[in-house]
């Protein structure tokens, strides 16, 4: 993301049945697929754009570059943010020239770390004579090209139209660009994402680089669980491309190139790859107008993207991580299950619903009865390519993980064993239901859902999901609780608290050691 | 309908026109925005309760909002926690006439999204439920409201949870960070400093509960937020009779107070093991009452609130790419002084360099005019957030109750763009001249102290210690909240 805001909404299934959403679509010639949901009254529109690439869609290298690359479309045009375009250019591949030279001095630091002869590449006093050189010269290159920049333009000209709330998101599978804006602006929407995606320019690439390596710092690097999970993914997934993190390994973004952006740029950023979407008040013989102007005027691009090679090998055996972090001791379960819209989801997506919550399963079991967890929580989660399920839950004082751990299993055998009574898992459904509404109440919120949906297996997935969801019975979920759910398939994180962390004075002496209660 | 026939006819000008070169050539329908009047919405209800109610079909979702006078800052001495534990148990612990899992499942099973809680200043409460519903979900939501139950166990389990994110409040540097600067800046003896601990939570019962709900809750302490798929006029009714014959101790709640206290200017540093540093920069501010709030917002909206198009956020991060995060607030306070503050987080050998950025640009903003460009972005989004604070009926009702609640002038949006009309760039000079103290900076860290102190090897120029002697602050008891 590129600027940080609390989406976390989203990562909730939107569930939208009995209420069919009245979606106007366009194809253009070049394969961009435009969607339109006019809802009138706000003076307001929601606008978006998803690019149907994402982490998954990386290769060892070039790691985080999906990311990377969405914090670089706000850098500007070949007519937004720069003075002189020509000068701009040149300096930058001079920028880049030096940039590779860098690289060398780098890459024969790195060897002499390998072989042990010095401890660190960020020693300014192992530099040679010609690395120094090439820093002042990049320093002075940067000096120079800043002189050329207009600031932030892209910002300021939507910010000084009334736009608010722009912003972008990269996951596994999409990366996705939008913003709010008064009606009467909407033209200035298409006309800014037209010409960005037709002409970008990657100014400040390396400080950028520089942003993102800090964005990596503060959300994976400096929290207490950060660095575990990200583990723990790399250790779940074994060949699938979701093993590595979105924001990119370290040595990855130390290492990108703006030749790495421009060919990914060339790759995935082509109009059939792209779909768009306005949610709020207008005229959509209007919105269809300008997507013809605008995006219509892009060309299609050489080759279509092929949907990734490599799929998760099948697991033979169960792994387990354990780990001492600053936090309660806690444990995850995770087990390889399917990817979106595969027929067994909506009843995993149902049995996650039932564990979960405040009168779910795991709360009233582990919580309130056995008290042996303080939270706990579970959920499928379907990507593009494969799919998850996550049980999770922290111990209650003087109790250990693996306590919870064997209670989460004992609720699991209880799904395999027993069907789930109607009157839950009307429950479940009754509040399926009343998501559906509530998730439609803000423009934006749809907008995004219906180009996520759109990325992947269409946008009318948000309806026949519906449907499916609440045709679920107690039949199928205990069918998928007994298919998915063996020790073979599973994958065990166990943290334990880091002894002698957070500044507490006195600490028991066995607290929450392995093996059992403290 | 005037809006909408402009509208098609500035369409069907642009149909065929060419795609201008640059955006500024792009001509747009003029709107004339009216923000609406909260009297219109408004209605006192005999029990004493103001409601704000605006009716809307587009969805079959009825909204209702309480907010209430109380807070944390009316707590019993040695009692701290007992406002949140009240707000949370309200909603966890059942209530007279239905024990804690009946009231869960009821409420799961209409799919009625209740919900209660006390923060420092206020108390609220919410419902959101199908349209159809309304009936028995408004009868858990008011037995929420005027009988919880707050049954024993599920206090015991609230105390047991409270217990262990206490012993790990020094685990994330997100968290010590707003905890040591609010210490520093209203002195350790202000509400908002005072922190749970151990003892103070072992020593809530639930008669404190009781006795706490008992005297902030009743409907003329009430502000409501009514929104959806109702008619106004049955609503109305319907919240009469709801609150009728619950009068309450009526006794006046007072509202909170500024600190008596003078902060420390200087550097402060608490040590913690984490690769970035996490700095804030800041002093006291104004109350919203301050008739040059509005100017010290675009100010500071082009100093380092405007995100990308702020001059925090230019040099600290797309500059140098020294973090992901940074910019500045201001935060007007409703009741007493806010806070103005700068904020960012940056690898440990980078913070004193960003610290040096982000203090030349507080000196620069009070000693030159921001340019025309800076100063029209920030007019420009002031003016253009208005309809925004609107748009749905919802975000209405919201507004006018949180408005009513914090005394805000009846015309205060009406007359809102006149008043962002009036700054000039000059203005704004004065303002950050005033308002922003150099002087009186408080600056804290959390991070790697040994490495933040190192500072780069590449700029040995940038140097915290240039900014006064750096005291540390250790990591308190995370149960005892005692600094040793």
């Amino acid at each position: 993301m590129r600027w940080c805001v609390r989406l976390s909404l989203l990562l909730l299934p939107l569930v939208l049945c009995g209420q069919n959403l009245a979606v106007q679509e366009l194809e253009l010639q070049n394969g961009m697929k435009v969607m339109l949901l006019p809802r009138p009254g706000s003076g307001m529109v929601a606008a978006g754009w998803i690019a149907k690439v994402g982490s998954v869609n990386e290769q060892p290298g070039i790691t985080g570059i999906s990311h990377l690359f969405e914090h670089m479309m706000f850098k500007g045009t070949h007519v937004i943010g720069t003075r002189n375009i020509e000068e701009d250019l040149r300096i930058q591949l001079e920028m880049d020239r030096v940039k590779a030279g860098l690289r060398k001095e780098e890459q024969a630091l790195a060897q002499r770390l390998r072989l042990g002869e010095i401890a660190s590449v960020k020693d300014p006093k192992l530099r040679t004579a010609r690395h120094q050189e090439l820093l002042a010269k990049f320093e002075e290159l940067t000096r120079q090209g800043r002189a050329l920049i207009v600031k932030d333009e892209f910002d300021r000209i939507y910010t000084g139209q009334g736009a608010a709330g722009m912003n972008a998101m990269t996951s596994n599978d999409i990366t996705l660009y939008f913003v709010n804006l008064p009606s009467n602006r909407l033209e200035l929407w298409f006309w800014l994402e037209s010409d960005r995606l037709m002409n970008p320019v990657f100014r400040e690439f390396y400080s950028e680089r520089d942003v993102v390596y800090e964005e990596r710092r503060m959300s994976l690097e400096s929290t207490p669980t950060g660095r575990f999970m990200e583990q723990f993914d790399a250790l779940f997934w074994k060949s699938s491309p979701y093993g590595w993190p979105v924001v990119g390994w370290p040595s990855d973004l130390d290492a990108l190139t703006r030749e790495d952006a421009n060919d990914y740029y060339a790759r995935y950023y082509a109009p059939n790859n792209l779909a768009a979407c306005i949610v709020g008040d207008f005229e959509p013989a209007r919105a269809k107008a300008l997507a013809e102007q605008y995006f219509g005027r892009m060309k299609r691009g050489i080759r279509e993207p092929e949907p990734v090679r490599t799929t998760e090998v099948a697991q033979i055996g169960e792994q387990r991580m354990t780990g001492y972090a600053d936090s309660s001791p806690q444990v995850m379960v995770r087990y390889h299950t399917v990817a979106d819209g595969h027929k067994d989801e909506p009843a995993l997506r149902i049995l996650g619903n039932l564990l979960s919550g405040n009168t779910g399963r795991l709360y009233r079991s582990l919580v309130l009865e056995q008290q042996v967890a303080n939270m706990a929580f579970a959920g499928q989660g379907g990507r593009k390519y494969e799919g998850q399920f996550s049980l999770s839950g922290t111990a209650k004082q003087g109790k250990a993980p693996e306590q919870v751990e064997q209670a989460l299993y004992k609720e699991i055998e209880k799904l395999q064993k027993e069907p789930v009574p109607e009157r839950e898992l009307q429950k479940i459904k009754n509040n399926l239901n009343a998501s559906q509404f509530r998730q439609m109440q803000a423009d934006q919120f749809l907008m995004m859902r219906l180009l996520m949906a759109e990325s992947n297996r269409g946008w009318r997935a948000i309806e026949s999901d519906a449907a499916e969801l609440q045709a679920v019975t107690p039949a199928d979920i205990q069918r998928v609780a007994g298919k998915y759910f063996s020790v073979d398939n599973r994958n065990v994180l166990i943290l334990y608290t880091k002894p002698g962390a957070s500044g507490r004075g006195k600490r028991p002496a066995a607290a929450s050691q392995p093996g059992g209660p403290q | 309908m005037k809006k909408s026939l402009l509208f098609l006819t500035v369409a069907a000008a642009l149909q065929s026109a060419e795609i201008p070169k640059h955006p500024r050539e792009l001509k747009y329908a003029v709107v004339n925005y009216q923000p609406p009047k909260a009297s219109g919405y408004r209605h006192k209800l005999a029990s004493g309760a103001v409601a704000f109610v605006v009716e809307d079909h587009t969805v079959p979702l009825i909204n209702i909002s309480v907010t209430m006078r109380t807070g944390k800052y009316l707590e019993p001495a040695g009692k701290t926690g007992l406002a949140a534990i009240t707000g949370s148990q309200m909603r966890s612990g059942g209530t007279k006439s239905r024990p804690p899992a009946k009231f869960d499942d009821e409420a799961d099973l209409l799919a009625a999204q209740i919900g209660s809680s006390i923060d420092d200043v206020e108390g609220g409460a919410w419902l959101n439920c199908m349209a159809k519903d309304l009936d028995a979900a408004m009868i858990l939501f008011l037995e929420m409201l005027r009988d919880p139950g707050f049954d024993g166990s599920r206090l015991k389990l609230a105390k047991t949870q409270i217990l262990q994110a206490l012993e790990r409040r020094n685990d994330d540097s997100r968290s010590i960070a707003p905890r040591e600067f609010t210490r520093l800046l209203r002195g350790p003896r202000h509400f908002s400093a005072i922190q749970a601990t151990k003892a103070s939570i072992d020593g809530i019962e639930r008669q404190d509960l009781v006795d706490f709900h008992r005297k902030y809750y009743f409907p003329a302490n009430f502000v409501l937020a009514v929104s959806g798929d109702f008619q106004t006029a049955a609503m109305v009714k319907r919240l009469e009779e709801a609150f009728s014959g619950w009068t309450g101790p009526r006794e006046k709640v007072p509202l909170p107070t500024a600190a008596d206290f003078t902060p420390a200017p200087g550097v402060y540093i608490v040590d913690k093991d984490v690769p970035q540093g996490r700095v804030r920069m800041g002093h006291l501010g104004v109350t919203v009452s301050n008739p040059d709030h509005l100017a010290l917002s675009v100010m500071n909206g082009i100093l380092g609130g405007g995100a990308f198009t702020s001059r925090i956020v230019s040099r600290v991060r797309s500059d140098e790419g020294l973090a992901y995060s940074s910019g500045s607030v201001i935060a007007h306070g409703d009741f007493y002084p806010g806070v103005f503050s700068a904020f960012f987080q940056t690898k440990s050998s980078t913070v004193a360099q960003a610290v040096t950025i982000v203090r030349e640009e507080i000196d620069k903003i009070r000693s030159a005019p921001v340019k025309q460009e800076e100063f029209d972005t920030e007019v420009a989004r002031a003016m253009e957030s208005l309809p925004r604070r609107f748009a749905t009926a919802s975000a209405k009702a919201g507004q006018f109750a949180t408005d009513y609640f914090k005394g805000l002038p009846e015309d205060y949006w009406q007359r809102y763009r006149d008043r962002i009309r009036e700054l000039t760039p000059a203005e704004l000079q004065r303002v950050a001249q005033k308002y922003l103290k150099p002087d009186q900076l408080l600056i804290l860290v959390v991070g790697n102290a040994g490495e933040i102190l190192k500072g780069n090897p590449d700029k040995p120029q940038y140097q915290l210690s240039k900014f006064g002697e750096t005291k540390r602050i250790p990591l308190p008891d995370p149960l005892t909240m005692e600094y040793r």
